[in-house]
């Protein structure tokens, strides 16, 4: 880097910065567009005239999101599938893949290649959704956490991560008397809390934007995660609002406010965390690449 | 190695028979750690495998699907000579190519330019913003862009500058396709440098100074020595979005669409989801559904023998 830099270089640079300001101000602007329409005046949202901060100052659109049940119903549903969702799959993962490590498990290969199959056939919409039916898990809990916890993409990363602890572990805990299920939570499992964590975040932030599965599979609102709830704000706009007539009518709210207000409340944990969980998703990012 | 036991001698034959059974009791953990995921996915993507056969079938739901009397090849024929279901052929490849064409260089453009960032912190700043889209659910995104492309949001301003009048951009059908693929490069461009960048830091920075003393501009060291460095990623994740080309997110299109513009934004994922699910037509969804699989899954194996003959990684 002591080289002198010619013109062209320091040009580059100042275009370089330049554009890299400008990214950061189109990823931002959508952002703080949302948090600005959640706090704006509703005559200034009328008028088209919030754009970066907020104009005037109005909370009614959190007190109208917040008077209404099903935004707590969706907030729980969503942990509680979640939470149940990530364990699940954390737990029945490791256990597929552990036995795939050990050199002489005679059902190594034919596990393999059954789980390598699905990764490029699958039933499609239709079927899995009549073979829900006949299952009666339509409109369950277990049908958001269940059908989807064991991915033969993750079970394949966690072998490759599971091969790395050195075998002889295994094997002199196995003299020692220990069984196969011993050895995977006392030994395997402590020694991949870098694997569990990142993909326990994946998973949480999965459940947390889920809302298809919960289209096409569940009928009770009482059911439904948040993102369906917000669903309902955002693609039905107006029919959310139409309670508080009196309200839009004198003016004193913006069915914006009231939409914006919810993404907010969906946003605000995921931007909340984000700094401080990013490095682990980026080397997960990389982790599933090498296997891929 | 178990099987061979057997061949020998019938003297041998005990002793290496109650080997076997001592190494399946040994082992026997190891079968019931595997059976839960065994059963699961055999539950959950085998049996929907077999449910295919519906598309072949008359479905009653009282007969159940093998008892359901067989029609052939009915409903594929219904799709293929129903020209509003052919637009969704149409559509999804239209859909597909844009994405690739527009959001496939993006990633490895910005990638080069954080490379060529020196102010780390800066740097670790644009890249913690711009991964953070990837983040944000689609249900989120829709309603970003439902506000930025109203009447009265930033593109509607941003197009008024220059005198033209306000369009209420998503339900005309001839603006679907942008505002769907340039949306998707706002989610994706950020997290999609990561491999580029891995790659990239797994260069040697002696070969940069050392073009320097040979007097190569940056210009010079980012075509000789970046570029050629991310091009085995790149053919690999080329060829890997070429096979994805047919599997665009619908749940975006089923949030952003409207019978407006389904003239454009109608996708055969879409379609099955309303003939299927909404319409109840079982049969005929699952039959366009499998379609679908076919022709996505003859992609891959193509791509995948062209990614055989680049490098050493290949799908199978």
């Amino acid at each position: 880097m002591g080289y002198k830099q010619g013109m062209g270089s320091r040009i580059f640079d100042i275009l370089n910065y330049a554009f890299m300001l400008a990214l950061v101000v189109v990823m931002v602007y959508p952002l703080l567009n949302v948090i600005s329409l959640s706090l704006s005046d509703p005559d200034y949202i009328a008028l088209g005239e919030v754009s970066w901060w907020p104009k005037g100052f109005n909370t009614k659109g959190y007190e109208i999101i917040l008077s209404k049940p099903q935004l707590y119903i969706s907030y729980r549903n969503t942990l509680l599938y979640a939470s149940v969702g990530t364990l699940l799959t954390l737990l029945l993962t490791s256990l597929t893949a552990y036995p795939l490590t050990v050199a002489d498990f005679p059902l190594k290969k034919f596990i393999t290649i059954f789980l390598a199959i699905t990764m490029f056939f699958g039933g499609g919409m239709i079927p899995t959704y009549l073979l829900m039916k006949e299952l009666h898990l339509l409109n369950t809990f277990w049908i958001m956490v269940i059908p989807g916890s064991v991915g033969a993409f993750n079970v394949f990363i966690y072998r490759s991560f599971f091969q790395n602890i050195p075998s002889e572990l295994r094997e002199s805990a196995l003299m020692d008397g220990a069984g196969d299920i011993t050895i995977l939570f006392r030994i395997y499992l402590p020694l991949s809390k870098a694997l569990l964590a990142t993909f326990a975040l994946f998973s949480i932030v999965a459940f947390w934007n889920e809302w298809f599965n919960a289209l096409i599979y569940l009928k009770n609102e009482s059911k439904y995660p948040l993102q369906m709830f917000l669903r309902s704000l955002i693609v039905d706009d107006g029919s959310a609002s139409s309670q508080y007539r009196n309200l839009l009518v004198n003016n004193e709210v913006n069915p914006k406010n009231i939409v914006m207000a919810a993404i907010v409340i969906a946003l605000a944990p995921i931007l909340c965390i984000y700094p401080f969980v990013q490095k682990h998703f980026v080397k997960g990012a990389m982790v599933g690449s090498i296997k891929g | 190695m178990a099987q061979t036991a057997y061949s020998i001698g019938s003297e041998k034959e005990k002793g290496s028979l109650r080997r076997i059974v001592q190494k399946l009791l040994s082992q026997k953990y190891l079968y019931l750690l595997v059976l839960p995921g065994f059963l699961l996915v055999l539950v959950f993507n085998y049996f929907p495998m077999y449910g295919i056969l519906v598309a072949f079938k008359k479905y009653s739901v009282a007969k159940g699907i093998w008892d359901s009397p067989w029609v052939g090849m009915k409903y594929f024929d219904m799709f293929l000579s129903n020209p509003m279901a052919l637009r969704t052929v149409k559509n999804t490849v239209l859909l597909g190519l844009y994405g690739l064409l527009w959001g496939f260089p993006a990633p490895i453009i910005l990638a080069l330019l954080f490379n060529e960032l020196r102010i780390l912190w800066f740097k670790r700043f644009v890249q913690t913003v711009s991964y953070f889209p990837h983040f944000i659910s689609t249900v989120i995104i829709v309603g970003m862009i439902k506000e930025l492309t109203s009447l009265d949001g930033l593109v509607n301003q941003v197009t008024g500058l220059f005198g033209m009048d306000p369009v209420n951009f998503l339900s005309e059908s001839q603006f679907f396709r942008t505002i769907f693929v340039s949306s998707g490069i706002w989610q994706g461009i950020g997290w999609g440098t990561i491999l580029y960048l891995a790659a990239l830091s797994g260069v040697d920075p002696t070969l940069y100074d050392v073009a320097s003393i040979d007097g190569a501009n940056r210009w010079h060291k980012m075509k000789n020595i970046s570029l050629p460095s991310i091009m085995p990623t790149t053919i690999i994740l080329f060829i890997l979005a070429i096979g994805g080309i047919l599997g665009n997110d619908f749940s975006k299109v089923l949030l952003l669409y409207n019978p407006g513009t389904y003239e454009t934004a109608d996708v055969i994922g879409t379609y099955v989801f309303r003939e299927g699910l909404q319409g109840g037509r079982f049969e005929y969804a699952a039959a366009v559904g499998l379609m679908l699989s076919v022709v996505s899954f003859i992609f891959v194996a193509i791509t995948n023998g062209i990614v055989k003959r680049f490098s050493d990684s290949s799908l199978w």
